[in-house]
This record gives structure tokens, C-alpha cells and sequence, in this order.
């Protein structure tokens, strides 16, 4: 294997620019993380008009450091006020909080924060191994594959996590429907411009996704209903005994071979992993009755899998190009506004991306372990500034922001149009992440599929017939077809339809914007 | 019949609480401690510790008082919220804790005090920490 | 016999209390947030997609959807417009026991105030600059949508808008459109 470009990633990573955006994106990440509220897609989708002005590397080194660092902060508020910060941190809390009760809060960030540290890290080595192995195999595919892939990438965020599959499916048809507005590139025809100038060259994806994210959220936490004030904290000796690390483990080691594999997935990512992992370790334990009443294994095995599904759901979106969940679809945003395409080649065209962001989660992760531990006074200080004072803050800063991007008062208008609309979809049980992703992939499969059925001289069935996209094809299909079986097997064998632990119920119900459930997993 | 007590973890607090202690033994009326944070924000450093209320009411049962602890959630006033708890306990006296504040500081910071004192509808007795 | 029993039971007893407090997390978490809304909101949303689904798929028909040797401008537009359009007829009809919508409440009507503020900064920001429409926004929300006191809205707003010209003017040189 070749290993210049991985030293020259790290030689940029080194750069003192590039270390001060990771350990600002880090940074952002944790206060986030820890506030209830706005979650990393929000903020990743507020701050895209700041990466406008700055190199693309830097760009995504910050906004990654921003999407890990988050899952590390949720932990924070889960362990000392059971309050899940992010819905990654949901399971956190049954043994987090019991821990701190007995007054072990200390050793359950301690192992937190290194269970993060080590799936990170398993993470990124796992994606430096695995990607460029990957994105080699991908150079094969033609459009028919990106078309059935881009399709398959949609329908799985839309369908695999917590309910309100067919609300999730639908968002994401309209998001394809928002795609094709503007010029036709095959044609030249204009698409649902109702003869405005400003859509004649589509929706822009900025104000789509900080209104939508952004703004969506921000309004839709107006209605929130505080009822519950909790006492400050205190968090005295920091650190897990030996005996807390060697107990521990084993879990991390399967927290972190979970969360690779499934922030691999599309639809996967931090929150499933965390589930798994937590009922991977309960059905494994010796006295599972230790579970919900501080075992330690609780807290190490969720956080270290969430830590490394957020790492390796990077995996699809650097070398296919195709985004795994919302966040990775503002990512995938975010670099063609840098001019940067997503896909295979990108390992070949633009290595310094590459390597540049992969390398720069080692050193997210060390920043993180090294930051989490001393600044937990003051992240829990954060949480004492009422969200009524933060609310009209991000407002302002998502309004002038949208608006420095093209000195464009149609911008604002636009993000609020969508913040409404992103507003109502919440209330209305619809997720608006799989809306963004559609949106961002919807010229791509339109165009593959038109280039397709090109190729094909019209005939739909070439997708059948060649390997690949045959495959995945059938994949889309198992897709689709397994809820509906699983129902009507249910349905035959009297049991309820709807089947969920109520661990998956709590998480369900988790706050910080609907970005981080599972189906559009942001945290 | 009761007696109030406004109550802080701070010197001024806990002197309220000795003297509001003192008046419920004296005229043998239960004691209710209300100790209200600010609405919203996920923490605050105003709210008791489940410790600590239970501090409170070994100290006042310590004294030989019936002992309630409230913790109300207040929006824009905490006099507001105070006066209707005395309503709902039927208060005779309202015992708080009284800050020396220079006269910027409460220029700029308001005096939840002074709207207690002007708004209540039962006497209030406003106590110094002890130095 | 009781040998066997007893640590089953203690075992169950024990699970409960997790189950206990899963349960009373959920229902914490829920407590946040206003009351689910009923069928009818699921109808609702089920209708507005499925104008949308027609909506588009009459449109699309308008561009020409050619064929599949030489597809036409509408032709992705409408397929994708039909998928919206049977999902949208089997959300209302399948949809409506679902518990993931809520109600609009009193508090809704903040929001809706905080949207009218939004639109107020946009048309009033090329016509007199920034600041004042910024300081307006951020006196309404502090003042009318967080309850905050006339004392904590002065100061929180100047201060934040003095920021944001320090910081967009001042350092960072961003044209925006501004009074001073």
C-alpha cells in the first residue's frame, strides 16, 4: 500500500490553520452536543456559509470535528442530569446516571471519553484500510449503479430506524421533486420555475438545508415545554478506576467492531449503534441485572460505538459519494459548493480531502479525550443560559449568514420558507433529513438513470441484467418488502405489529431536532 | 397558618431558613420552604439538590417542625410565584433573605426582594446573613 | 422449589425498576413537547403531499414525458411525482393511528410571531441596514417569545447586535447592508 498519501494527509492536517478549525470544530461539537436543542445537523447546516471562505480541507475537518465531537457532549448531559443530550446518548443515560448517583459520575465520562477515543480510533484506521479499497471497486461503477445506489441510499435512511417509515419516504419523494426544479441539463427545458429567475437554476442547497435543519429546528424548539430544572452537578475525581478499565474491555472492543459496521450503513449510524451495543452487552453479561443500575459496561459500550458509527459513516460518502445520513448529506453539500465532487475518484483527484479529513479525526479524537475530562465544569455551565436567549441568537446568525452567501435577500426568504416548512414536517411527523439527502442525491440519480436508460437504448431491464446494480436492485426490493412482511407475519401470528424495547421507545422520544433520530441520524 | 420561607443555598438563605425555624417553633405552625428556580434552562444553579432539601427537613424536623419543601418553577417573577404559594398555604409570614446590594447593583439587577415586600399580601419579615 | 423461584423473582422485581425508569425517561421526554395531535392531522398531512404528488404529476405531464429511448424533460419528475402520490393515498389510509404528530397549542402562535419577525428582518434589511431590524428581532424574541424581563432584553440585545458588527463589519469586512 502506498503511504504518501496518508503522510501528506497528516502534513495537512499538522498545519496550525487546520489544527485550530478541528479543535474549533471539536469544540462546537461538544457545546452542542451537551446543549438540548440544536443538534450537529442544525449547527453543520448554520455554519455552511462560513465555509464559503475557506479551503475545502478545513472546511470538512471542522464540520467533521463538530459531528464526532457532538457525540461525546450528549454524554455529558445524560450521565450528570439524565438528560440525553443527543439521541445517541439516549442509552447512556440507564447506567450513566445510576453511576452518578453513586457518585461514579467521574469514571463514567472517564470511560466515556476513552471509549470514544479507541472506536474513533479503530474507526478512522478501519476507514483509512477500508476506503481506498472501496473507492477502487467503485471506479467499475457506471450510472446504472449510482442510479440504483443513490436510490438504495435513500429508501434505506428513510426506512431503517424508528417509525413513521412511510412519512420518512414520502419527504424524501418531494425532496427528489425539489431536485429537478430549475434548467433540465438534458433538455435545456425549465422545470417548475413558474417563470421566477431566481429558480431557473434550481434551489440552491444552502438555504434548503439551513432552512430545513436550521431554522426548522430552531422554530420548532419555540414550543418546547421546560418543566424540568435539575440541580448543578458536581463532578469530582475524573477518572475510571483500573478495575473500571478492565472490566470495560470487552465492551469497547464490540462497541467499536459495532459501530464501524454499522455507521457503514445507510440509515445505520450513531444511534443504532448505540442500541446494539448496549443490548449486545446485556445479553452477554454474566448478571445482566446489573444493566440500568450503573454497570459500566453500559456506559463504555454505547459511547464507543456511537464515537466510531459516526466516524465510519464518512466511509460512504468519500468513497461513493453517496451521504449515509443527513449530516453526511450537508458534508456532500458542502464540498460541491467548494467545487469538490463526491464519488470514487476523489481519492485520486483530490487526496489531500481525502487523507486531509480522514487524519484529521485522529487528532479530533485526541483533542476530544484530552478536552472532555478538564472541561465538563464548564460545558455543564453552559446548560445553566436559558434556550430563550440562544434561540434568537442562531436565528440572527442563520439570517445573516444565508444572507453573505450571494448578498441575496431571495436567500432569507428562502431558508424561512423552508424553516416553515421544516417546522411543520415536524410537527407533522415527517423527517426532514431524508428530504435533504433525497434532495442532495436527486440530480445524481436522474442523471444516471437518464444516462442509464441512454445506454440501455431505452430498455429498463439493463438494470437487471448487469451484476451490480442487479444487486443492488434486489436490495432495494428486500428493502421495501421487509416491513410489510414482517407485518403480516406478525399480523399471522397474533403478536403486535409494531414491536419495540423500550429502549428504542425512549430514544424515540429524544430530543435535539429530529436530524438526530435514527432515520436521519445527525448525532 | 403557615409560614414561608424564600429559599437560596446562600448565607442570606440558610439565615432565612434559621429564622423562618425559629418562628414556626415559636407559633407551632408548619413550615413550607419554597425553593424556586427559573424556568427554562436545563440547569440551574438555584435548584436544591435532593441532598440538600433533605438537609432542610432534618434540620427544621431537628427543631420539632412539620416541614414541607417546594420546588416551583418561576417564568418572569418570583415574587409572582412565591405570592401564589402563599395564597394556595394560607402564609401568615413570609421570611427572605436580605442581600446588601450598592445602588447600581440594584439599578441594574432589580430587587426581587423589594417586589416581594410591596406585593405580599401578609407581613414579611427580611433577614440579614449573619456576618 | 423456593430456591429456584426466589432469584427468579428478585431477578423480576429487578427488571422492572429498569423497565421503570425507561419508561419514565420516555415519558419525561414527551412531557416536553405538546400533545400528540389526532387522525385528522395524520389525514391532513397525508392530503397536502398528495396535492403535491398531483400537483406534479400534472405538471410534469405539461413538460413531456417522451419516451424511454428519449425521455423528456417531465419523465423522472412524474414517476417520482406518482411515487408521492400512492404514498400519500396509503398514508391516509393506513396512517391515521400513528403518534407522531402533535397539536398546535397556544405557544404555537409564538412561533408564528417568530416567523412574522423573521420576514420583518428580511424585507427591512436592504431598506435600513441591519442593525435595527436585528435589534427588533432579538427584543422580540428575548421579550415576547422567552419572557425574559424589559432589564435582561435591552442589554442582551445591543450587546449581541454589537457583537455581530464587531464581528461581521469590523473583523471579518462581510458586506451587509448597515446603517453606520
Amino acid at each position: 500500500m502506498d503511504f504518501t498519501p496518508i503522510i501528506d494527509g497528516f502534513g495537512i492536517v499538522l498545519q496550525p490553520t487546520n489544527l485550530l478549525y478541528c479543535l474549533v470544530g471539536v469544540l462546537i461539537g461538544m457545546l452542542i452536543g451537551v446543549l438540548p436543542g440544536l443538534g450537529p445537523a442544525a449547527t453543520i447546516a448554520i455554519l455552511l456559509p462560513i465555509t464559503y471562505g475557506i479551503e475545502p480541507v478545513s472546511a470538512i475537518i471542522m464540520l467533521a470535528g463538530i459531528f464526532y465531537g457532538a457525540q461525546y457532549g450528549g454524554t455529558i448531559t445524560s450521565v450528570l442530569l439524565r438528560l440525553p443530550g443527543e439521541a445517541s446518548s439516549v442509552v447512556t443515560v440507564f447506567d450513566g446516571f445510576a453511576m452518578a448517583k453513586q457518585g461514579r459520575a467521574g469514571a463514567a465520562l472517564g470511560i466515556a471519553a476513552i471509549g470514544s477515543f479507541i472506536g474513533g480510533t479503530v474507526s478512522i484506521i478501519g476507514l483509512s484500510v477500508l476506503a481506498p479499497v472501496v473507492a477502487g471497486y467503485a471506479l467499475d461503477f457506471g450510472p446504472p449503479e449510482y442510479a440504483a445506489l443513490g436510490l438504495l441510499g435513500v429508501l434505506l435512511v428513510s426506512t431503517v430506524g424508528n417509525g413513521g417509515k412511510l412519512k420518512a419516504i414520502i419527504a424524501a419523494s418531494i425532496g427528489l421533486l425539489i431536485a429537478t426544479v430549475g434548467r433540465d441539463t438534458f433538455t435545456g427545458a425549465e422545470r417548475f420555475t413558474f417563470a421566477n429567475l431566481n429558480l431557473a437554476d434550481g434551489i440552491d442547497f444552502v438555504p434548503i438545508a439551513m432552512g430545513l435543519f436550521g431554522l426548522g429546528e430552531i422554530l420548532y424548539n419555540l414550543e418546547e415545554n421546560h418543566k424540568k430544572v435539575h440541580a448543578p452537578a458536581k463532578v469530582t475525581k475524573v477518572w475510571p478506576s483500573r478495575k473500571d478499565l478492565s472490566d470495560s474491555k470487552g465492551a469497547i472492543a464490540r462497541g467499536s467492531g459495532i459501530g464501524f459496521g454499522l455507521g457503514v450503513l445507510p440509515g445505520g449510524g450513531a444511534v443504532l449503534s448505540s442500541l446494539v451495543a448496549y443490548a449486545v452487552e446485556k445479553r452477554r453479561a454474566k448478571q445482566p441485572e446489573r444493566f440500568g443500575r450503573g454497570a459500566i459496561e453500559g456506559v463504555a459500550a454505547p459511547e464507543t460505538a456511537n464515537n466510531a458509527a459516526a466516524t465510519s459513516s464518512f466511509i460512504p460518502l468519500l468513497t461513493l459519494g453517496i451521504p449515509a445520513n443527513a449530516t453526511m448529506a450537508l458534508m456532500f453539500g458542502a464540498l460541491l459548493i467548494q467545487g469538490v465532487q463526491p464519488g470514487p475518484q476523489l481519492v485520486d483527484s483530490h487526496p489531500d480531502i481525502f487523507w486531509g479529513v480522514i487524519n484529521s479525526m485522529y487528532i479530533g479524537n485526541i483533542l476530544l479525550l484530552i478536552m472532555s475530562i478538564p472541561m465538563v465544569g464548564i460545558f455543564v455551565r453552559i446548560l445553566r443560559v436559558r434556550p430563550a436567549i440562544l434561540a434568537p441568537i442562531t436565528a440572527l446568525i442563520t439570517m445573516l449568514g444565508v444572507y453573505t452567501v450571494n448578498n441575496s435577500v431571495f436567500d432569507i426568504y428562502l431558508v424561512i420558507v423552508f424553516g416553515v416548512v421544516g417546522y411543520l414536517m415536524k410537527k407533522f411527523g415527517f423527517d426532514p433529513g431524508p428530504m435533504v439527502l433525497a434532495f442532495v442525491l436527486g440530480t445524481l440519480i436522474e442523471s444516471s438513470a437518464r444516462q442509464s436508460l441512454l445506454i440501455f437504448g431505452g430498455d429498463p431491464t439493463g438494470f437487471v441484467s448487469r451484476p451490480i446494480s442487479g444487486t443492488i436492485l434486489a436490495a432495494i426490493l428486500a428493502v421495501v418488502l421487509f416491513p410489510l412482511v414482517r407485518k403480516v407475519i406478525r399480523a399471522r401470528r397474533g403478536e403486535p405489529a409494531d414491536v419495540r424495547t423500550p429502549e428504542e421507545a425512549a430514544v424515540s422520544q429524544a430530543p435535539a431536532e429530529t436530524p438526530d433520530r435514527e432515520t436521519t441520524e445527525a448525532k | 397558618m403557615t409560614i414561608i420561607v424564600g429559599y437560596l443555598d446562600t448565607p442570606e438563605g440558610r439565615a432565612a431558613l434559621e429564622t423562618g425555624i425559629a418562628e414556626a417553633a415559636l407559633r407551632d405552625l408548619p413550615l413550607v420552604v419554597v425553593n424556586s428556580p427559573r424556568r427554562g434552562a436545563p440547569v440551574d444553579v438555584d435548584m436544591l439538590a435532593p441532598e440538600q432539601v433533605s438537609a432542610i427537613v432534618d434540620r427544621a424536623t431537628d427543631h420539632g417542625v412539620r416541614v414541607e419543601v417546594r420546588q416551583p418553577l418561576h417564568g418572569d417573577s418570583l415574587a409572582e410565584t412565591l405570592e401564589s404559594v402563599a395564597r394556595e398555604v394560607d402564609a401568615s409570614l413570609v421570611v427572605i433573605g436580605l442581600r446588601h446590594r450598592s445602588p447600581v447593583g440594584k439599578l441594574i439587577l432589580g430587587s426581587t426582594a423589594q417586589r416581594i415586600l410591596l406585593d405580599a399580601s401578609v407581613p414579611v419579615l427580611a433577614v440579614k446573613a449573619d456576618r | 422449589m423456593s430456591t429456584t423461584s426466589e432469584p427468579a423473582r428478585q431477578q423480576a422485581a429487578e427488571v422492572d425498576i429498569l423497565e421503570e425508569l425507561k419508561a419514565e425517561l420516555a415519558h419525561d421526554l414527551e412531557e416536553e413537547r405538546p400533545p400528540h395531535a389526532g387522525p385528522l392531522a395524520q389525514v391532513a398531512a397525508g392530503l397536502v403531499t398528495l396535492a403535491l404528488g398531483v400537483a406534479g404529476m400534472v405538471l410534469a405531464l405539461g413538460y413531456g414525458l417522451g419516451s424511454l429511448t428519449e425521455p423528456g424533460p417531465g419523465l423522472w419528475p412524474f414517476a417520482v411525482a406518482v411515487a408521492v402520490t400512492a404514498l400519500s393515498i396509503a398514508q391516509i389510509v393506513f396512517g391515521r393511528e400513528a403518534q407522531d404528530t402533535e397539536q398546535f397549542t397556544r405557544s404555537s402562535a409564538l412561533t408564528g410571531l417568530g416567523v412574522l419577525s423573521l420576514i420583518g428582518l428580511a424585507a427591512l434589511l436592504p431598506v435600513i441596514g441591519f442593525e435595527v431590524p436585528s435589534l427588533v428581532l432579538m427584543v422580540i424574541w428575548l421579550r415576547f417569545l422567552g419572557g425574559e424581563s424589559w432589564r435582561l432584553t435591552a442589554v442582551i440585545s445591543v450587546v449581541t447586535v454589537a457583537a455581530f458588527y464587531a464581528l461581521f463589519v469590523l473583523a471579518l469586512s462581510i458586506p451587509l447592508p448597515r446603517l453606520i
